[in-house]
């Protein structure tokens, strides 16, 4: 055997692996699908990938036994302000952390570090008295406040400084020269030289606050009020009963969107995800 | 830097004191206010306030809190047994976690970080998941995970296996959420490996694979030390997901069965939201950050002591 | 300037879309129940409140059932407490002694036409301490047996109905008949729990019918009851049908009876609504009786006055309209009454759209014989504790009285 034959076999070897590795990964998502065109019956009968009986209903019922379309609104539009304030709020302290030289600079970094490893979990019953002498339980408000100013928050600054340090300084120099004040530099010359980083943050972000549960699960209790993720885990009829196939459908509708929009756009929101990670 | 001082800018001469180091320092904390502010409200003032908590016998009902020293300390760490079950399966959860994850990462990463046909298929697929809801992820492999009507068994049969009832049986439940979890994640750090591989210069390899080295050994002796920094993060960053997860086990599992899930992130939950033992909750988050801390600490410093 | 309007801009937006908050005369009350019907019919009855109170409008939230107790808790824990709420039975204990609920004795005793003690004692127990009211039932909702006709006529099986009005309705027939059913009807079962529940939800409700019908409780004035030999042998049958028998859905498997793949179930009178829908011809029957005889089992649910509302008063008085006579007659339809003079009447008998006047008079006489779920304020802890023991029971090669002492050595310290 020739080292180019040898390189084919070894190829193919390689391709194969990764196929069969593929359908953990692909399976769940068909499966949802389909099972979301299934009545219950048939989901719990033997497994077909092709519904027997194709039941459109499902996805019609979805929207009447829950307020589904006003609990895909909330999800859309909280994301949609986390992501908008998160972007404002991460991009000025990141220049102001990059580009500017203050006292306590250093402790403030320290203290973003240490943020960033401190779970959810350990600040939440904390915020949860905060928000309520706030008057705001059962509000959108936590949902948006407490990722914006938490661990998420100083990741974006983070990754805010991270690109802004590795800009070139001339331009914003040639700024200030024409008489720019710092926020117009920020604004006029930083900002738009930054639209990768900025278009990370609003990408993790707006994931990060679409798919966000614990928060929702402690702060809201009237149906209207649900996000998405929250109305899924609690698919069932008026007496409690589990709707099996509607819990699917609408599993599915809130998941193929954003799954489309992925496929469309997957090279720059994977590279958004690897910005991230390589941030501290 | 000194060429700033323009006569034009209006606050440069009106208040001497006002000099230009002072000014830039306003202006920085100008700009950092929004998020320094809220930093302080919601996380560094809660996270002082759970230190008094912690001291309290507080209910949530009747929102009667008594002061009570290191009560819940003792009681969680001393007198209740539920505390060190809790912390064993989180450690299980991370230990089995963790490894599997990277180790599958890496795999992933190196055959994914060279071009080849179908390359941006494969990564696209292996991501997926990370874009996708705890939640509805959860959710859907409850259902393929159900014992005799459940695909994956289904699928087993037809080789003649006779599958467990995979999240009610307490030897299984633990490895189902371990893998469900790994699935869902590993994506993200095998984008971290790649973008890492793909910084290692080609040469290095090249070279190496010119004086007769085999594939095994360019990837121990060249491209694993280059990884390192990178495999210290993922693993923190794992390490610390791990003793976070909350909404894989709240839909999968509820803890069970025989509270052969129960992690601490969800104890915590458990008894601060549903006991209304706030009081002793808060004790148990305080715990659960110092052990995430430590953890931390220890691999930076292993990973340090490697690298010298 | 331009972030100033971004922010103005975003708070903005963000603040029109938040729902605005009730005004100060609204009255809010917590529901589980998201159904039109129930709705309607319950702001029917706020209507007929503004006659005596034009001012005050009431507006039902609903909360979804399936997390209810721990949404309300949020809302309360919260600062946010509804003035009224629907309270399921094992929640109320918590409440009450948390100090949170109001004591609506004197507001309902004075109310017009009330007569207080038309309410069957029963069916009172849990919501009275000593003279403090704290909680008036609305749904006093007996457990039955919901079969399927169909499956039985095709295993050429005689109804529970049939059987029961012989006398021989007994929890032996019910084993064997769950057993002949699941044998006639290959991939389907004999019965199913409450809502395909029992195992790690519900489990006590699971246990409680048979463990009663052998004549034992689950636990009585701090005593743990499971380790009993009443509930031993109860608990045995139960789990000889889930694993021997073959004939109870077991752990983990999806057996519904509403899409007729379990032959019965046990349940509640308000699945009814349920049926029509089912496609198969079904019938309601009482709970097999054992060798302690008879045992109703009730599920309540009561509405609650919170101490911390703005318009206590106010909402006592609602509860008392709500819980009058002619009310609690209109409410019948749905959610069974604990007042005797609706339970004895003709049109509650009669007045069920969907179940025969014959098995009417059966619901009828469970609620007045039946008994509570036994309630305790730690019921959370207790469920908690109790779930991995339950969990090591519901196993093909469980010992059964191993098992329910593990139980007993679990929660009697909470008891």
């Amino acid at each position: 055997m020739t080292q180019r034959q040898i390189n084919v076999i070894y190829r193919s070897c390689w391709t194969i692996a990764l196929l069969i590795a593929a359908i953990p990964f692909i399976f769940p998502f068909v499966w949802m699908v389909s099972a979301g065109f299934k009545s219950t019956t048939e989901i719990f009968g033997t497994p077909t990938l092709i519904p027997r009986e194709w039941r459109f209903q499902n996805f019609v019922d979805v929207f009447t036994y829950q307020p589904f379309a006003r609990q895909y609104f909330n999800s859309l539009y909280i994301a949609v302000a986390v992501t908008a304030l998160t972007l404002v709020i991460s991009s000025l302290a990141g220049y102001a952390l990059a580009r500017m030289r203050f006292a306590g600079a250093g402790l403030l970094m320290l203290f973003f570090v240490s943020a960033l490893m401190v779970p959810e979990e350990v600040t939440i019953i904390p915020n949860f008295f905060l928000i309520r002498s706030m008057g705001l339980v059962d509000t959108h408000w936590p949902l948006i406040l407490l990722p914006t100013f938490g661990p998420h928050g100083v990741m974006a600054t983070f990754l805010m400084r991270q690109y802004f340090l590795a800009l070139p300084k001339e331009l914003e120099e040639a700024g200030k020269m024409d008489g720019l004040s710092r926020f117009g530099v920020w604004w006029r010359i930083a900002l738009p030289m930054s639209r990768p980083a900025l278009a990370a943050v609003a990408i993790i972000t707006f994931l990060f606050s679409w798919n966000l549960f614990l928060e929702p699960l402690i702060f809201l209790s009237s149906l209207e009020m649900f996000t998405l993720p929250l109305a899924l885990s609690n698919f069932n009829d008026s007496y409690g009963l589990p709707l099996w196939n509607l819990q699917l459908a609408a599993t599915s509708l809130a998941v193929v969107p954003i799954l489309i929009v992925y496929l469309i756009a997957q090279r720059q929101i994977i590279e958004s995800f690897a910005l991230s990670g390589v941030k501290g | 830097m000194a060429a700033v001082t323009h006569t034009n800018e209006p606050g440069a001469n009106r208040a001497p004191w006002l000099t230009l180091k002072y000014r830039e320092m306003l202006e920085a904390w100008l700009f950092i206010s929004p998020t320094f502010i809220g930093f302080l409200v919601f996380f560094l003032g809660p996270l002082v306030a759970i230190f008094y908590y912690s001291m309290t016998e507080w209910n949530l009902l009747s929102q009667q809190a008594a002061f009570v020293g290191l009560h819940n300390f003792n009681d969680a760490l001393l007198v209740n047994p539920d505390f060190w079950h809790v912390v064993r399966n989180s450690v299980i959860f991370a230990v089995g976690l963790v490894p599997f994850n990277m180790a599958l990462a890496l795999t992933l990463a190196l055959a994914l970080s060279r071009p080849f046909f179908g390359v941006v298929f494969f990564r696209t697929v292996f991501f997926a998941p990370v874009v996708t809801s705890a939640i509805a992820w959860a959710i859907v492999w409850k259902f393929l995970l159900q014992g005799e009507g459940g695909v994956i068994n289904q699928m087993l049969a037809l080789v003649g296996i006779d599958g467990p009832n995979w999240l009610r049986d307490p030897n299984w439940a633990m490895a189902a959420v371990i893998v469900t979890r790994v699935i869902k994640m590993v994506g993200l750090n095998m984008i971290l490996y790649i973008a890492a591989l793909q910084a290692i210069p080609r040469d290095y390899e090249e070279a190496a694979r010119l004086e007769g080295a085999s594939r095994w050994q360019i990837f121990r002796m060249i491209i694993w030390p280059l990884l390192a920094p990178t495999t210290l993060i993922i693993m923190v960053l794992t390490t610390i997901g791990s003793f976070k997860v909350f909404d894989h086990i709240y839909q999968m599992t509820g803890g069970g069965p025989e509270n052969g899930t129960l992690v601490l992130a969800f104890y915590i939950y458990q008894q601060g939201f549903k006991f209304f033992n706030v009081g002793y909750a808060s004790a148990l988050a305080i715990i659960m950050f110092v052990i995430v801390m430590a953890l931390t600490l220890v691999q930076v410093m292993l990973r340090r002591k490697e690298m010298e | 300037m331009n972030v100033v309007k971004t922010r103005v801009a975003v708070s903005a937006m963000v603040f029109c879309l938040m729902s605005a908050p009730t005004l100060a005369e609204d009255l809010r009350v917590t529901v589980w129940t998201g159904n039109d019907a129930h709705l309607k019919m319950l702001n029917g009855i706020a209507e007929s409140f503004k006659e005596n109170h034009p001012d005050v409008i009431v507006k039902f939230e609903t909360v979804p059932v399936s997390d209810y107790t721990q949404k309300l808790t949020f809302q309360v824990a919260g600062g946010n407490p509804p003035d009224i709420a629907w309270m399921m039975e094992d929640a109320a204990p918590a409440f009450e002694n948390a100090g949170l609920l109001m004591d609506i004795g004197p507001t309902v005793k004075a109310a017009q036409g009330y007569d207080f003690d038309d309410f069957s004692q029963p069916a009172m127990a849990l919501w009275q301490k000593g003279e403090t009211v704290y909680g008036i039932p609305f749904s006093t909702s007996p457990f039955m047996i919901y079969y399927n006709k169909d499956m039985f006529d095709k295993a050429g099986l005689e109804d529970p109905l049939a059987l029961a009005a012989k006398g021989e309705w007994t929890l032996d027939k019910f084993q064997e008949t769950a057993k002949k059913l699941a044998e006639a009807n290959p991939g389907k079962w004999g019965f199913e729990f409450k809502d395909g529940e029992g195992y790690a939800s519900r489990m006590t409700h699971a246990l409680l019918p048979s463990i009663r019908a052998y004549g034992g409780d689950i636990w009585t004035n701090g005593q743990c009851g499971f380790d009993k030999p009443e509930a031993i042998a109860a608990v045995k049958q139960l789990h000889d049908m889930v694993f021997k028998d073959k004939s109870i859905v077991p752990p983990g498997e999806q057996g519904d009876y509403f899409s007729g793949n379990s032959a019965m179930t046990d349940n509640q009178i308000s699945r009814a609504s349920k049926m029509p829908e089912a496609g198969f011809n079904w019938g309601i029957a009482p709970l097999p009786t054992g060798p302690g005889g008879e045992s109703p089992v009730i599920g309540q649910a009561g509405l609650v006055v919170f101490e911390q509302g703005k318009h206590k008063e106010l909402a006592a008085q609602f509860v008392a309209h709500m819980t009058d006579k002619e009310n609690v007659a209109t409410m019948a339809q749905f959610f069974p009454p604990a007042r005797k003079s609706v339970l004895d009447s003709e049109a509650f008998i009669n007045g069920n759209k969907l179940v025969p006047a014959e098995q009417m008079k059966n619901v009828s006489s469970a609620i007045t014989k039946g008994r509570v779920h036994p309630a305790h304020e730690k019921a959370p802890q207790i469920l908690a504790a109790m779930a991995p023991r339950v969990d090591a029971l519901w196993k093909p090669d469980a010992n059964v009285e191993d098992a329910l002492k593990g139980v007993c050595a679990a929660i009697q310290p909470l008891l």
